[in-house]
């Protein structure tokens, strides 16, 4: 009874906090719903919701590719929603930033360091170098918008982790018979659900997941230090709160008992200046408003810009990080080493050439992907290129019968195609290794690669040759013969191929085959002479 | 000479094949328990070793076999074979000619039914996947005849097996009918040791199907370009995990394999038969209609007659060849009692 009375006492004496919170949680838990809904063949065009209503995916998108895809125009509303309340997508929706809410590190804050003022700045800085640098097509920077962070992170990271951690348990708890049939009702609430039924390859997980844990352990020097210091969402959205309609005002019945200053989570409640805060930093969680004790703490609707401050962007620093994405561009474009790495295979019917300045390296098409044959590149596609989505046909195959990561990605980096035409994209070549090919090397029986090729009419042939086994006799061995003008690079001949290690058979994005919707040779933007 | 020798050899081994096979039939008409592991009415045979082969080497008993070797209990034949008509009926007819659906499914029984669902990109136009009535109406003839419980697997090597059971066609008619589509589980898939395998001595196996009372294998009959078709035994490569492991050795590594699963009845799906570009297809070009269901509770007696559907000769199929040798079923069409069915329209 008493717990009760008080559990109501504290929805009514803090019931903005208190909304807040449900708000949050309700906004976390639709993201996680649409995040694992986005697996699987139909994925709908939903599960890129959250995606879609960030605007410096959508803005960095329109001035690289300077063309707005429309369903990216949805980010209007976080834009507008900004223009009247400040900041309080971030303090209200942003899924990674209630993440940090909750798990409040700073509480158990050792050391003495805090940051000074002038890492707000940072934030601002990775703002107009990602702008500057999307202008000249480059959007790498994006790996730090935080729905990226966050859907990459849990699509290649926290996932396959957790994949890896249940297989385990599941695999010991179904040696107990007692236990079987309760292992098989999780497992069955879990695959495909949420997991993929059987078990898939990844790669580097720790890497992706790493940027993810870096940023919550963050939270260790402060709290939200990630949204205070570093968000270039969060950037984009506090220049918008300088002139937001609703910001909050410091009544005359104020006495600086500082409550309001503690309650900050963003630290922007300065004593210093009789308890008023900067909107561009303050996320609307009305800590604050339910705080007062003497409601001198007010939010109201205020018609100017509010004053800038000493770490919000100048003249200086646009200048410096103008100059710094130029360089930084020309240095990358220069000194990029992968520009034909012979695998850096993009997901079907991505253009190669537009796919860097296109992609928004959010990490949606690997969560959709079921047969995890999509993972962020790490060496395959440079340094412009680092975590855009390849293919990794020794991990996964493309499914002739899948479309999902058109449908699921949120610029159409690639293109949402009707699973006939996305059945005619050209991936990638095959080509045989006949140094290690088993009918080829070692006069061993196996068409594997020619069985499990999709296309109606096969891009592998057997060819007919006669063998001398060890014993002497001759055979007739089949031995497979890559068709390049039918192969579209699927990859499901390199996945399946019985050899360890490497396939004997392995699809190249490069091959001299050509036909099909490339023209193989020009790569993309940056590569020709003088490009 | 030569081929006079593996006719008499092969007369040899259909004789000794139907002695068994009637026996162990008889036997099983007595109320038999279904046994856990064993799902068939066929006793493993032992492997009998190829230096036994040899003919000249026959011990005499072959005068104990009669003229009319392949005469089974009741009449019933080995193989049915029914002909134009709707799939439902095709399947109705050829099970009945064998005497029914009770005879090989208990009331109470859990069944698993395997039918090929090789992919998940390709409906049953295109002769890649069993045809989805024929998988139906043996789901509903199952539990007609009692079935506890109806599942239907398998393990598509492309695309997973949920979507490739709704891709197919099957899990609709198989819902319809009132079975259940069983999801592939790698937690399912148990270590396995073949104690009858010559080569394959061990292999990861869907347990559910070493757990039935009664396995039913529905393969559709198709090009396959090792195995030249995929049949009956084939199509239980669907029931292991680890399958690109196979190929090496394949006619005998399957037939060691199905001396272990052992399916009660055999039902192969011809209505189309896929002739090139298998096991995938994708033209209907390569599709044949032939409006044919061919039932046995030998397996490789059903897949000798489905051989013949594409022209070839039984032996012409290395798994043939191995179950053959390992006593398996037997593969003498002149002798065993085939009966054709004319369903008409």
């Amino acid at each position: 009874m008493a717990s009760d009375s008080r559990k109501k006492s504290v929805v009514f004496s803090r019931p903005w906090t208190s909304l807040r919170k449900l708000i949050q949680a309700l906004a976390l838990l639709a993201f996680l719903v649409l995040f694992v809904a986005a697996r699987g063949e139909n994925p709908g065009s939903t599960t890129n919701l959250f995606l879609r209503l960030d605007p410096l995916l959508a803005l960095v998108n329109l001035l690289a590719t300077k063309a707005l895809v429309a369903g990216t125009a949805v980010a209007l509303i976080t834009v507008a929603l900004t223009f009247l309340t400040g900041r309080s997508w971030c303090g209200w929706l942003c899924p990674l930033g209630t993440i940090l809410d909750w798990i409040a590190l700073h509480r158990w804050k050792k050391g003495k360091w805090t940051p000074s003022k002038g890492w707000r700045g940072v934030k601002y800085a990775l703002l107009l170098l990602t702008l500057f640098a999307a202008l000249l097509g480059g959007l790498t920077l994006l790996i730090f918008d935080p729905l990226t962070i966050l859907t990459r992170g849990l699509a290649v990271g926290v996932l396959p982790a957790l994949d890896k951690l249940v297989i385990a348990a599941e695999t010991a708890l179904y040696q107990l018979p007692a236990l079987r049939a309760p292992v098989l009702e999780v497992d069955a609430l879990l695959r495909p659900l949420i997991l993929p039924p059987t078990p898939v390859a990844t790669r580097s997980g720790a890497l992706f997941a790493g940027l993810l844990i870096v940023v919550v352990l963050l939270n260790l020097f402060a709290e939200r230090f990630w949204c205070r210091y570093l968000c270039p969402l969060g950037a984009l959205l506090g220049l918008i709160s300088k002139v937001a309609l609703l910001r909050r005002r410091i009544g005359p019945g104020c006495v600086g008992c500082t409550l309001c200053t503690d309650a900050c989570p963003m630290g922007t409640i300065n004593p210093a200046e009789d308890y008023a805060s900067d909107p561009g930093e303050c996320t609307m969680c009305l800590e604050c408003l339910d705080d007062c004790p003497l409601g001198a703490t007010t939010f109201a609707p205020i018609l100017s810009v509010n004053p800038m401050r000493d770490y919000d962007p100048g003249r200086r620093q646009v200048l410096v990080t103008l100059g710094a994405a130029l360089g930084g561009m020309a240095l990358i474009r220069t000194v990029d080493p992968e520009l034909d790495h012979p695998f850096s295979l993009r997901p079907p019917g991505a253009d190669p050439e537009e796919f860097f300045s296109q992609c928004v390296r959010c990490g949606q098409c690997m969560r959709a992907c079921p047969t995890a044959a999509l993972q962020p590149a790490l060496t395959e596609a440079g340094i412009e290129g680092f975590w855009t989505p390849v293919l990794i046909p020794r991990l996964g195959y493309c499914d002739y019968g899948c479309n999902a990561c058109g449908q699921s990605c949120p610029v159409e980096a690639i293109p949402p195609l009707p699973l006939e035409l996305k059945q005619q994209q050209v991936i990638g070549r095959a080509e045989i290794d006949q140094e290690r090919c088993l009918p080829w090397i070692k006069e061993q029986e196996c068409i594997v690669c020619e069985e499990v090729c999709p296309l109606p009419e096969k891009a592998i042939e057997l060819e007919l040759a006669e063998a001398r086994l060890p014993t002497g006799e001759i055979i007739v061995l089949q031995r497979p013969v890559v068709i390049h003008d039918l192969c579209i690079g699927c990859g499901m001949c390199e996945y399946k191929c019985p050899l360890d290690g490497a396939a004997a058979i392995r699809v190249y994005a490069h091959c001299s085959g050509g036909g099909g919707q490339r023209d193989g040779q020009g790569r993309r933007r940056g590569e020709q002479p003088g490009g | 000479m030569e081929n006079k020798t593996r006719r008499a050899f092969l007369q040899w081994m259909a004789i000794q094949m139907g002695a068994v096979f009637g026996g162990s039939l008889l036997a099983s008409c007595g109320g038999q328990e279904p046994h856990s592991l064993q799902t068939t009415a066929l006793p493993i045979a032992k492997p009998i070793q190829p230096t036994e082969l040899d003919p000249t080497n026959a011990p005499a008993q072959t005068e104990q076999a009669t003229a009319e070797p392949s005469a089974t209990p009741n009449g019933h034949p080995h193989i049915a074979v029914a002909r134009g008509g709707e799939p439902e009926a095709l399947v109705r007819h050829a099970v009945a000619a064998l005497g029914g659906m009770q005879l090989f499914v208990n009331p109470g029984d859990d069944v698993i039914i395997k039918p090929n669902v090789c992919v998940d990109y390709r409906t049953y136009e295109y002769a890649a996947t069993t045809n989805p009535w024929v998988v139906g109406e043996i789901v509903r003839m199952c539990l007609e005849a009692g079935a506890g419980r109806v599942r239907v697997m398998d393990f598509p090597f492309g695309g997973d097996s949920e979507s490739a059971y709704s891709s197919s066609g099957i899990q609709e008619q198989v819902l319809a009918a009132g079975g259940e589509m069983e999801p592939i589980r790698f937690l399912k898939f148990v270590e396995t040791a073949i104690p009858d395998a010559l080569d394959l001595k061990k292999c990861q196996i869907y347990e559910d199907v070493l757990l039935a009372d009664v396995v039913i294998n529905v393969p559709i009959a198709k090009h396959h370009s090792l195995a030249r078709l995929t049949l009956g035994m084939k199509n239980l490569m669907g029931v292991i995990r680890d399958r690109p492991y196979m190929h090496g050795n394949l006619g005998q590594r399957l037939a060691d394999l199905t001396s272990h699963v052992r399916p009660a009845l055999t039902i192969i799906d011809a209505v189309r038969i896929l002739q090139r570009s298998g096991p995938t297809g994708g033209r209907l070009s390569d599709v044949q209609k032939l409006d044919t269901v061919i039932a046995s509770p030998d397996i490789v007696a059903a897949d000798s007659y489905a051989a013949t559907l594409f022209g070839l000769q039984p032996t012409d199929l290395s798994y043939i060849v191995s179950g053959l040798n390992m006593g398996l079923g037997r593969a003498d069409l002149e002798t065993m009692k085939i009966e054709e069915i004319a369903v008409g329209v």
